[in-house]
């Protein structure tokens, strides 16, 4: 089955998958595709967009088309460098960025439009309706995981956590989920910030030797799961993805501080993990800020996705933990 | 309180009529620059390099708000034929003025760049400049005419000759005028301000009426002469100025540095065309005690930051070459401490 | 001839015959001395000749700090003389505004026609915050740079972080008494920027700015409704700052924004299509910024660049020029921000003979015969940053095709996200002619190695 990557969470992948494509998150951060990357744009380019653009020139023949927004200016201008180097189509739309949802529902249309000429294929309410039922079922499953990863001890770890929505994210949501649960009384942290590749789970595994990570608002782990369609329609979806909590460069971003801060609490957070990519201007230049307003200890990962200096970073994890013990 | 300026910008919103965070802070540490650095006083005013040196040493020492390039009055004067001694361990002694050498006329306008000591200021603005430039404004202390023309006569007969021979003093004026005015344009260049100093026409030396005819004029032509670039042009004046203080607002200066003037008398007066600067009595910075200088400075500040178009804390002349650093340091502290501008 | 006569001539008429050249600033203090007292009290700023003049020779700005003045070269006319001194005095100029109760409006440059809007309510001086990010070089000093830091931006950042210091400093401009900022299909650097200003205490007003997916004359007629409407919200915040609700004010003010867009144009024609350059790049790029809003004194800023025109005009007519006339005609992509790197260009015997400086929503003609909002929108439309790479540089490659151009300069900052992904796809974009990509180095670090990288470049292309 053809593949139509995406890169933002704003994307309906409901939308996506009724055009019989299977929607393809675009989270890869790997050297070999950084590398590949690395020969379209400069080297001070965002790590996952070089290793996205370098996956998407590795497997051209994969996509059917790759859709993605303004949700920040090296995504966008991915597309860019796509549509100057490959035939794969590509679609860009405006994500919301201010609290006018116009634009963005507009937007949905356009993307529903282009979406049945690419595909040749009416989408109407009934496939619609189908597709929501899928994937809405799906992060059901996954928030059931959720909860148990969020409870108080956790029972599930994120690092496990990630691996299985990696299927969410990657189109496969029949997979099963197989998940051993092991309670962990280690300090418990929220991670925020940059999105967390499918080859960054290392890291996670990293953390959570000595932290256990309850919650998070990073594209790739949970971010979908806030996701909930109350209306089987096109309309719904727009709601829903609308409405979901805001990314930090929604303009002004009190209310991504607002959900943060909520979550932090019921989760009872000690401390936060904040992961930035390389370059990832809407997170590096909010950290001061972050450890201001939540007034818990902060850990800064910053990463280019080359994963070297994991030692060095075992025992910086280590003394954060033993901070908060 | 944070300071969040530093003194480029804090001079800067002064010049255009906005308050900065708190008052500019510049005592006149000319010469006791090189007390603070621990060099000869004849290296500090010879070498144009260990006087910006200096100057910058003593700015890290006391964190003030300006660098003041300056040793003493005689300078242009010198350039022109006036001969001074250098003392090893302090500053330059008129001997032999020019004009006792030989007639007006055979007085030339020296090149800046070239002649006699006029390139050791200029080095020394260069080096400052370059060196914290973008920080910290470069104060270039030059005489003014009537200064520089009593260094080039006997100061007896020039002083007498205002009375006897008023048109020898005028073309005098004129030529030193002259002089400034260049000695300014290459400061210019160098990137200094250049402030005006002109000690030998305060009224603890001339009468009211000869600063009138003689020495306001002079400087009147060459605050005309900066104002073409845009400048806010300093004037300063020491010892006791109380009498011609209604004539210091015909000289278009910008600010006015002054010393024996009663700081409310100066205010009342001059505050309302002129930022004021000063004013405190450097004899106690040299013999006082601590605690005496920080109550009398933030006293001094209090009432100094009321100055309606602006006020710099400063002394009322040159810091005392060898005044204790402990003095200064407090003098600095304290004036920092009175001189914030609540919003 | 009396001395006092020649000299009166000299002044008046050195400015006519000069040679028309670069010259450096202790040549400009020199010629300054011919300028005239009535010609400096002449030229002032908001009609107020006490404090508003601007005629000072580079010098009275490097006194200030200016340092990289010692190092720059300027075209020697009177007009351009009038131009450093107009420019270099904005921020005291915006002090001013205030001081005389006019409402100072920050509005970023993304927004473009926003300055439009702006002055068309009386007494409202619209600027540019991040305009502040060349201080950094005029200064050579990396103070707002460091400042930046402290406040959390990390030092991989384009150089426009120093705007967040200036803000928080206050001594660059005044307290806006309105902030205009923009996100979407912008530029990432400034809106993370204005939201860490936000997070200073400064409100301000957001607007949104679609990304344009198609070329700037076919796109959907929503995005122009979208952006009137955003207009309709800055209108309706000036009206409640200044209690003046009077479109008609838009008609003159968008006429002037044209005034000024056309002479801007013609300037630019005028020097490009010259077989002897009559105008330096530097101040080119000057006249090309003062689009965005007439480095608040739109009235005197026309008046300058009609001035400049006049003189440029002139020298087209006399067939002479600043540089040599073998200069290789170049391209130019993305603004330095170090204005060194423009006179360093020309040194090396290379001209600037067309621009990609990211403002061109500043630079086309706003239509006059539509309701004005729509027409705004219409211009904005054709923005450099909310398209594509491929439109962005879509003159450049006609140029290159017409063999206008035989080679192209990009500049990139470090930590900039549009540099980062769009330098080697202009690259490939213009494989016709050999395109120099080069990385503005921090204030005041333009090494011997740069320099020699741009000579070769010029050789290559000889």
């Amino acid at each position: 089955m053809e593949l139509i990557g995406y890169t933002c969470s704003y994307t309906p992948v409901e939308l996506l998958a009724a055009t019989g494509f299977k929607p393809y998150r675009l989270l890869h951060g790997n050297v070999g595709f950084i590398t590949l990357g690395e020969k379209s744009v400069r080297v001070d380019a965002c790590p996952l967009v070089k290793s996205n653009l370098g996956y998407i020139m590795a497997n051209q023949k994969k996509f059917a088309a790759v859709v993605g927004s303004t949700g920040c200016d090296m995504a966008r201008r991915m597309f860019d460098v796509l549509k100057e180097l490959t035939n794969i189509p590509v679609y860009l739309f405006n994500n919301p960025r201010t609290d006018k949802p116009t634009i963005f529902y507009d937007e949905i249309d356009w993307l529903a439009g282009e979406l049945e000429c690419l595909s040749n294929k009416k989408i109407n309410s009934e496939i619609l309706g189908t597709e929501i039922d899928r994937w809405e079922n799906a992060r059901n499953r996954y928030r059931r995981l959720d909860q148990k990863r969020a409870s108080n001890p956790s029972l599930i770890s994120t690092a496990d956590f990630h691996r299985a929505v990696m299927n969410y994210h990657k189109g496969e949501i029949g997979s099963a989920i197989n998940i051993n649960e092991n309670q962990s009384d280690k300090p418990r942290i929220y991670l925020l910030g940059s999105s967390i590749p499918y080859e960054a789970n290392q890291i996670l595994e990293l953390l959570e030797l000595d932290l256990a990570i309850v919650g998070d608002f990073n594209c790739g782990i949970s971010r979908f799961l806030n996701i909930n369609i109350k209306e089987k329609s096109l309309n719904g979806i727009k709601v829903a993805y609308y409405n979901q909590p805001p990314c930090i460069f929604k303009r002004p971003n009190q209310p991504f501080y607002e959900f943060i801060g909520t979550q932090i609490k019921e989760l009872e957070c000690k401390g936060i993990i904040a992961w930035t990519l390389d370059y990832c201007d809407s997170y590096e230049f909010e950290l001061k800020r972050i450890g201001r307003i939540f007034e818990l200890p902060v850990l800064r990962i910053r990463s280019d996705l080359s994963f070297q200096n994991l030692s060095q970073l075992k025992t910086r994890i280590g003394a954060f933990a033993e901070m908060l013990a | 309180m944070t300071e969040i300026l530093n003194p480029r910008e804090r001079f800067g919103l002064l010049v255009i009529d906005e308050k900065p965070d708190r008052c500019n802070i510049i005592p006149l540490i000319t010469s006791h620059a090189a007390t603070v650095a621990g060099i000869k006083l004849k290296e500090y005013y010879t070498d144009g390099e260990a006087m910006a040196k200096a100057q910058i040493t003593a700015i890290e020492e006391y964190e003030h708000d300006a660098i003041s390039i300056f040793s003493e009055v005689g300078i242009i004067a010198e350039a022109m034929g006036s001969e001074f001694n250098y003392p090893d361990d302090d500053l330059p002694v008129l001997r032999i003025p020019a004009l006792t050498k030989f007639d007006i006329d055979k007085l030339k306008i020296p090149d800046p760049n070239k002649d006699s000591r006029l390139p050791v200021y200029l080095e020394a603005i260069e080096y400052a400049y370059s060196a914290v430039g973008d920080k910290i404004p470069i104060l270039a202390y030059v005489p003014a005419p009537f200064t520089t023309g009593m260094m080039l006569s006997d100061p007896n007969q020039f002083l007498l000759d205002t009375i006897r021979n008023p048109e020898q003093i005028k073309k005098i004026i004129e030529i030193s005028l002259e002089a400034a005015i260049e000695f300014s344009y290459e400061i210019i260049n160098a990137g200094g301000l250049p402030i005006l100093v002109d000690p030998l026409a305060s009224g603890s030396v001339i009468s009211p009426k000869a600063y009138q005819e003689f020495a306001l004029p002079g400087e009147q032509g060459l605050i005309k002469f900066l104002h073409r670039y845009d400048f806010d042009v300093i004037l300063h004046i020491c010892g006791d100025t109380t009498p011609i203080l209604d004539l210091l607002l015909l000289t278009g200066a910008d600010l006015i540095s002054l010393d024996k003037v009663e700081l409310n008398l100066a205010i009342e007066r001059l505050a309302p065309k002129m930022r004021i600067i000063g004013n405190f009595n450097t004899t106690k910075l040299g013999f006082g005690s601590p605690d005496g200088i920080a109550s009398q400075v933030r006293e001094m500040v209090k009432h100094g930051i009321k100055a309606e178009k602006g006020y710099i804390a400063s002394t009322g002349c040159e810091v005392p070459i060898r005044a204790p650093t402990g003095n200064v340091k407090v003098f600095i502290s304290a004036a920092k401490e009175a001189g914030w501008f609540l919003d | 001839m009396p001395r006092c006569w020649l000299k009166e001539f000299m002044k008046s008429t050195w400015f006519e015959v000069a040679r028309p050249q670069k010259i450096d600033l202790n040549d400009w203090s020199q010629h300054f001395r011919l300028v005239r007292d009535e010609q400096i009290k002449e030229f002032n700023y908001y009609h107020n000749p006490e404090w508003g003049i601007y005629l000072s020779p580079p010098a009275t700005f490097m006194v200030y700090g200016a340092r990289e003045l010692k190092r720059l070269k300027f075209d020697n006319s009177l007009a351009s003389l009038r131009m450093w001194g107009f420019v270099f005095n904005e921020s005291e100029r915006l002090f001013r505004a205030k001081q005389m109760g006019k409402r100072v409006i920050a509005t970023m440059g993304d927004l473009g026609t926003v300055p439009v809007i702006i002055m068309a309510f009386p007494n409202c001086i619209p600027f540019y915050p991040e305009c502040i990010w060349w201080t950094p070089f005029f200064k050579e000093s990396t103070v707002l740079l460091d400042t930046a830091t402290e406040l959390g931006i990390p030092e991989a950042a384009c150089f426009s972080k120093a705007t967040l210091a200036a803000f928080h400093k206050k001594a660059y401009f005044p307290k806006p008494d309105l902030i205009f900022a923009s996100t979407g299909a912008s530029c990432d650097d400034y809106s993370c920027i204005m939201q860490l200003v936000n997070d200073l205490g400064y409100e301000m007003l957001w607007l949104e700015i679609p990304f344009r997916r198609h070329n700037d004359e076919q796109y959907p007629d929503r995005f122009e409704e979208y952006l009137i409407s955003e207009y309709e919200r800055v209108w309706n915040k000036m009206v409640e700052l200044t209690v003046i609700n009077d479109k008609t004010g838009l008609i003159p003010s968008i006429k002037k924004a044209n005034r000024l867009r056309s002479l801007a144009e013609r300037i630019k024609q005028l020097t490009y299509e010259a077989p002897i350059t009559p105008l330096p790049a530097l101040e080119l790029m000057t006249i090309e910024f003062g689009n965005l809003y007439g480095y608040a004194d739109l009235d005197e800023w026309l008046d300058i660049v009609e001035m400049i025109n006049e003189t440029v005009a002139k020298r087209v007519e006399k067939g002479i020029g600043v540089l040599k006339q073998n200069a290789i005609p170049i391209a130019w992509i993305t603004p330095s921000a170090d204005p060194l790197l423009l006179n360093l260009v020309e040194d090396c015997g290379l001209r600037i003979v067309g621009t990609e400086y990211v403002i061109n929503q500043a630079l086309v003609p706003i239509e006059e015969n539509v309701e004005p909002f729509r027409a705004l929108a219409r211009s904005f439309m054709k923005a450099s940053l909310i398209g594509s790479t491929q439109e962005r540089i879509k003159r450049i490659i006609e140029g290159v095709k017409n063999e206008r151009i035989k080679g192209v300069l990009v500049t990139n900052m470090l930590g900039c996200s549009h540099c980062a992904m769009e330098t080697r796809l202009i690259e490939k974009m213009l494989s016709k002619v050999p395109v120099l990509s080069i990385d503005v180095p921090v204030p005041f670090g333009i090494t011997e190695q740069l320099r020699t990288r741009i000579a070769a470049f010029a050789e290559t292309l000889r």
